[in-house]
């Protein structure tokens, strides 16, 4: 199989947030396919050790003090935000 | 409850860690001040910005692993847990998943019975979402919050057994300091997993998510439990689910789906290196725990303080840490706690004063063993207290200046028991017929006529050695 299913790229689809035309799926099917092939040669590499590597340095976290410093006001926060509700930030409406 | 089901539960407790400031950023830990004002950068998920990890989260969430017996990954990494959610700006929360501070441990919850724990992983909260007339609104003090979760292996057999889990737990973390634990407020939060069958292979599971304090853990899991069952028997199939419990119809609801397994697609955070813990400081932190609750309630055992007392002295922890100074001092420790439970609770309750800014602690011995030899009667010792407390002086020095001196002068003693003993027959009768309350009411008699001011443990030697007699 070249392409992924349309179940597949549409479960992704959703992961992402992204909502797609039929058009727009079928592209997918095959590239994203062919994204997944080409990432998936990494397994042929040997690996020597179980460990999981997360840098290809040694670098060791310097931990930092438990002190307060560089805040924003809230007049910063809220600058930025696309839309606010008293001191709250406003985003489309979401369900649990 | 169908008796031929067996239950298992396995838990997921979130606690919130006791910090300054957050687990990656300076902004101070403080959710519930004034709305988006302990906030920066990084918690607002800033392309670019960097986090950096918080010393004192790490000191904390290692004391937590220690206490749960858990062995520690002496080189972990933090991890990406991607999911899209608008209380989640970067896309992905900061978790540990290949490598939690702990795992493999247990928590005693009763004489014989421990809980296996599976991991305990330090991770931050997520920033608060409220949902009102159609919006959604973000509240950012509660984004990157430092959060331990502990993870218990589904070995819990029943919701009782779930509620003694969660209490034992609140009570190490307590004792622990590294939470306040305040269920109610949010800072400790419950996921269920429960699952039933009638065999040794598990039942399909589901989980009962937020749950926000222990008695409704226990509904939620005893509903679930019967859930279940009913779908078992009546020919149906569990489908494995999230649910929330709703409190107002004390029965569980299934939830939105949400991503499981794999959709979380978990990669290391390469933006924040290892983190060593070197032994020497794992064994430092070792050292510096305190007494944990449960090694106290043995020691309090072994000196016959009663049931009803160690409850009160391991939930007032002030006074469990005042008593912890003279457990090795070689005192009567049962009147210890009688006192610092009795008078002494109700001084610092009266005037809000903390225990350990009296000077009760120099005098203390002296003020047990006074008591325990009958040189000061309790009733002595509530005249005192508070000389006792708020003044630097010793002992013998108040009891002077209170003119306080128990007759302690067996000649004199003597005379006043005979007195007693003659115009009391009907009870010396009474203890020679083996009514040892008999003994009780001379010895109050004794005390009356003295009016308090009789040794009690002398006027008890005096008053078996002439009873004794008497008998023979």
């Amino acid at each position: 199989m070249n392409r992924l299913s349309k179940e597949e790229v549409l479960h992704v689809a959703n992961l992402a947030r992204l909502e797609l035309t039929e058009e727009e799926i079928d592209t997918y099917a095959i590239k994203l396919k062919e994204i997944l092939d080409e990432v998936d040669k990494i397994k042929d590499i040997e690996v020597l050790s179980d460990e999981v590597m997360i840098s290809p340095n040694d670098n060791i976290c310097v931990l930092s003090d438990d002190k307060e410093k560089e805040m924003l006001t809230k007049e910063e926060i809220l600058k930025n935000a696309p839309k606010k509700y008293a001191d709250y930030i406003e985003v489309r409406g979401v369900f649990e | 409850m169908n008796k031929e089901y067996t239950p298992t539960i396995g838990i997921e407790v979130h606690v919130e860690v006791l910090s300054n400031t957050k687990i990656f950023s300076h902004s101070i830990n403080g959710y519930s001040d004034s709305v988006n004002t302990n906030v920066n950068i990084i918690d607002l998920g800033y392309p670019g910005v960097l986090p950096r990890v918080n010393k004192e989260v790490v000191h904390k969430a290692l004391k937590a692993a220690l206490a749960l017996n858990c062995s520690i990954n002496k080189k972990m990494h933090f991890d990406r847990k991607c999911y899209y959610y608008p209380d989640l700006p970067k896309g992905y929360q900061i978790t540990q998943n290949e490598t939690p501070i702990g795992f493999n441990g247990r928590l005693k919850i009763d004489d014989d019975r421990y809980i296996d724990i599976e991991e305990m992983h330090i991770e931050e909260d997520t920033c608060k979402s409220i949902h009102v007339n159609g919006k959604t609104l973000l509240n950012y003090n509660r984004s990157g919050v430092p959060l331990i979760e502990i993870v218990s292996k589904p070995v819990i057999k029943s919701s009782d057994e779930a509620v003694k889990y969660l209490e034992s737990l609140r009570e190490l973390l307590l004792y622990l300091e590294v939470s306040d634990c305040k269920i109610e407020e949010g800072s400790m939060r419950a996921d269920v997993n429960v699952s039933v069958s009638k065999t040794e292979v598990l039942g399909t599971k589901c989980e009962v998510k937020n749950i926000g304090s222990i008695s409704n853990v226990k509904t939620a899991i005893e509903e679930e439990i019967h859930r279940q069952i009913n779908i078992l028997e009546q020919g149906g199939k569990i489908v494995p689910e999230t649910r929330r419990f709703d409190s107002k119809t004390n029965t569980t609801v299934s939830m939105r789906k949400k991503e499981v397994g794999n959709d979380y697609r978990y990669i290391p955070d390469a933006d924040i290196p290892y983190v060593i813990l070197d032994d020497s400081y794992i064994e430092s932190v070792k050292k510096s725990l305190v007494m944990l609750p449960n090694e106290r309630r043995k020691i309090y055992k072994e000196n016959e303080i009663s049931d009803v007392n160690i409850d009160k002295l391991i939930n007032n922890k002030p006074l469990s840490d005042f008593l912890d100074k003279f457990i090795d001092k070689n005192i009567n420790l049962k009147i210890a706690s009688n006192i610092l439970l009795g008078d002494i609770s109700s001084y610092l309750n009266k005037t809000g004063q903390k225990i350990t800014n009296t000077y009760l602690e120099n005098k203390f011995i002296d003020i047990v063993n006074s008591l325990n030899e009958g040189k000061m009667s309790s009733k002595n010792f509530k005249e005192i207290i508070n000389d006792c407390l708020e003044k630097e002086d010793t002992l013998e020095n108040i009891l002077k200046e209170n003119n306080i001196s128990l007759v302690s002068n067996e000649d004199d003693l003597l005379i006043i028991i005979n007195k007693v003993l003659e115009e009391n027959k009907n009870s010396v009768n009474d203890y020679k017929n083996g009514k040892d309350n008999a003994f009780k009411y001379l010895m109050g008699m004794v005390m009356k006529e003295t009016k308090g001011s009789a040794n009690p443990v002398v006027v008890n030697n005096l008053l078996k050695d002439l009873l004794s007699k008497d008998v023979n």
